[in-house]
């Protein structure tokens, strides 16, 4: 089982069709749908509060295209809170950046993929849990 | 009519409109069930029984069969909106290599550093077989290389 976790700008690249990074990351959900296809289960995951630094609110009739690629909310409740807070304070991240690595800590998988301007900060917010970054 | 218009248009329903139905019945927090009249092969239906019981694979064959409609239901709305995304926005539609590239770097597969690698098998797939997904060039990629090792 395989999540996909999308930062802000994946999520700018896939809501913006003229986005220059806009078919890479359609490319990357289009390789979730082979998969899903053949029975793995692959989940196309967006933390709530990189939707907040997006811009991409689920109810404005502009995010109709976007909601129907069925990117998951993995939302920021108290106890992924508390895990981002503690993010924040160790690595100076972001409240977006630090929310991506508390789901991937709290995601119930091994196998997490984070679709990302910058591997590096992904692999610093997500420690010690090893993510496969990739640099969209 | 063709495969994209189709993909638009059901009948006079809008494909957008049955992908927003789709989206809201799967996200619905509703847990009220109902007894269908859905008819199963019998045959399928105790198969489904004897994997539950014996197997573990579920709690139940409920259980068991809701998964799994659900997951083949989420694909094909994944699937649909891609596909009425390329509709409305032809350059949006990534080759089979850039699938198949996509996919190797989220297995960590080393051909995911040799994309020309990756187009070349694209490439020979595709002439042979219309139908190849990303991962048959990544298996045909990988045939490649360890011939030419």
């Amino acid at each position: 089982m395989r999540a996909v976790v999308f930062d802000n700008e994946a999520v700018q690249a896939l809501s913006d069709p003229d986005h220059d990074k806009h078919r890479v990351v359609v490319a990357h959900l289009a390789a979730v749908v082979t998969r899903r296809r053949k029975g793995a289960l692959v989940l196309a995951v967006v933390p709530t509060a990189v939707r907040v630094e997006a811009g991409w609110d689920r109810s404005d009739a502009r995010a109709a295209a976007i909601n129907r690629f069925r990117v998951v909310d993995h939302n920021l409740d108290t106890a992924v809170a508390d895990t981002a807070a503690r993010v924040a304070r160790r690595t100076g991240a972001s409240v977006a950046d630090a929310h991506v690595g508390a789901v991937v800590r709290h995601l119930p998988l091994d196998d997490v993929v984070v679709l990302t301007s910058d591997p590096d900060d992904m692999a610093r917010v997500s420690a010690p849990k090893a993510i496969t970054a990739i640099r969209i | 009519m063709s495969r994209t218009t189709m993909l638009w248009y059901i009948g006079s329903v809008v494909v957008s409109d049955v992908l927003d139905k789709l989206n809201e019945l799967l996200d619905s927090e509703d847990g009220s069930t109902v007894n269908t009249s859905m008819r199963l092969p019998s045959a399928l239906r105790e198969a489904t029984a004897l994997a539950v019981e014996q197997l573990g694979v579920a709690p139940s064959t409920t259980t068991f069969t809701t998964a799994a409609l659900r997951r083949a239901l989420e694909t094909a709305v994944m699937e649909a909106a891609l596909e009425a995304h390329y509709g409305q926005y032809p350059a949006a539609r990534p080759s089979l290599a850039e699938v198949a590239l996509a996919l190797a770097a989220q297995d960590r597969s080393a051909l995911a550093d040799q994309p020309h690698l990756i187009e070349r098998a694209a490439a020979e797939v595709a002439a042979r077989y219309p139908h190849a997904d990303a991962d048959d060039v990544l298996l045909w990629a990988q045939a490649q290389q360890a011939l030419s090792a």
